[in-house]
């Protein structure tokens, strides 16, 4: 049976409705919310936990960056230190090297003075003490008599230092 | 009282129904389609609802849960949190009835129609929404600023007799208004489909060119009206919210 009664009054269907939208409601209400409920809290809760987690290791990794280029300075200054240094220590022992070398220099060419005018004392020596018999023998062989050594021994003297003050003066003057 | 409209020699009955005893059986029984439908995905939630990564029913649902939540939290404040179940429970209820729509066929008694396409079932809900209003604005305001409420505003008191008017006016409107509101809404929608079908009579010299406009014009419609499924379901629930809002803020 099929009827149609004004469709804008309300029958005896309204009372099963109220009633069947209440059942739904208080199932959605008791057993299905709650559930929902949770579940977006703990996931909320869950979010919350890992941005948290999330956020810690971003400082600890910033913390560690920043470590690493505390050591990284660090290191760049040892190692600056260390050139530095080494170069010091060069440059000293080049100074000392070079001190050495002066010294040894030094050395060698005072020895070498010493001996030229060693060897030269003794060649004015050994000239002069066979000059007086020379000049007697060529006087000798000049004169064509005996030259009396004793007697002339006086003159002879006399010349050889003349000639020794000529040589030494001349050696003085050229040993500088 | 039978609507007839008269349309390419087709009758077009409206609001017409099953009925037995004073009910209307096809609006009850398509109720309870809804009312399965409804529960059954409560069910399958409670079953699978999960806080790892949401299916996409649970996210649905919890979207909606939380868009209510946000709106009752934003008017009402935290006393409205009883408000929640009843808002979000309307409008899945309501959606899943309105979308019945795309069932429909267009005859004069659906199969499975919107259920909400009969005034028992939106009077019903309307009813379910503003008998708890009041209760609450008498828990809120107690029986005698229930009472001062509605006669000593908004005109000065010696006007109590036009308050007393408007604000009766006001308060019946407001569940008559949601339940013809949405009633209308899905009533028309199911005699748009009705009109569509009797579009099939339309021959030009035996070419069935009505056939081919109900074909076209059916899905079309049908897309529609789950839209206006969706925004009814959306503003009942939000009325419902607001008459809350009103029923319980107001006390200052």
């Amino acid at each position: 049976m099929t009827a149609s009664s004004n469709f804008l009054i309300p029958n005896a269907t309204l009372i099963v409705e109220i009633v069947a939208f209440l059942i739904v409601l208080g199932f959605l209400a008791k057993y299905v919310l709650p559930v929902l409920n949770k579940t977006l809290e703990e996931r909320q809760e869950q979010i919350g936990s890992a941005l948290e987690a999330a956020e810690t290791a971003r400082s600890e990794a910033a913390e560690a960056s920043h470590q690493r280029q505390e050591t990284l300075d660090e290191a760049r200054r040892q190692a600056r230190e260390i050139v530095a240094s080494a170069n010091k220590a060069a440059e000293r022992i080049n100074a000392q090297a070079e001190e050495r070398g002066r010294l040894e220099y030094d050395r060698l060419v005072a020895r070498a003075d010493a001996e030229i005018a060693g060897a030269r004392q003794r060649a004015v020596d050994e000239v002069s003490s066979k000059v007086g018999a020379l000049v007697i023998s060529v006087a000798r062989q000049v004169i064509g008599r005996e030259i009396d050594e004793a007697s002339h021994r006086g003159l002879i003297d006399e010349a050889v230092a003349a000639l020794r003050g000529s040589v030494g003066t001349s050696s003085n003057g050229t040993s500088n | 009282m039978t609507s007839v409209v008269h349309f390419l020699a087709a009758d077009i009955n409206v609001g017409t129904h099953v009925q037995r005893h004073g009910l209307d059986l096809d609006t009850i029984w398509s109720t309870l389609a809804a009312m399965v439908i409804v529960m059954a995905m409560g069910l399958y939630l409670r079953a699978k609802a999960t806080k790892g990564v949401p299916g996409k029913l649970q996210l649905a649902w919890e979207m909606g849960v939380q868009a209510v939540q946000t709106q009752v939290q934003g008017t009402i404040g935290p006393s409205g949190a009883a408000v929640v179940p009843l808002a979000v429970a309307l409008f899945v209820f309501i959606l899943v009835a309105n979308w019945f729509s795309v069932l429909g066929i267009g005859s004069e008694i659906e199969w499975i129609g919107p259920p909400t396409s009969d005034i028992n079932v939106t009077l019903a809900l309307a009813f379910i929404v503003i008998i708890p209003v009041h209760i609450a604005s008498i828990r809120n305001r107690g029986v005698v600023g229930y009472v001062k409420h509605y006669v000593s505003q908004p005109f000065p008191k010696a006007l109590f007799l036009v308050n007393i008017f408007i604000n009766g006016v006001e308060e019946i409107a407001k569940p008559l208004t949601l339940a013809l509101r949405l009633f209308g809404n899905l009533l028309s929608g199911g005699l748009m489909l009705a009109l569509i079908a009797a579009l099939g009579v339309w021959t030009i010299a035996h070419v069935p060119i009505g056939d081919v406009a109900t074909l076209a014009l059916n899905p079309v419609w049908k897309i529609f009206d789950l839209a206006i499924g969706a925004i009814q379901a959306f503003i009942f629930a939000l009325l419902t919210i607001l008459y809350f809002d009103t029923a319980m803020s107001e006390a200052h």
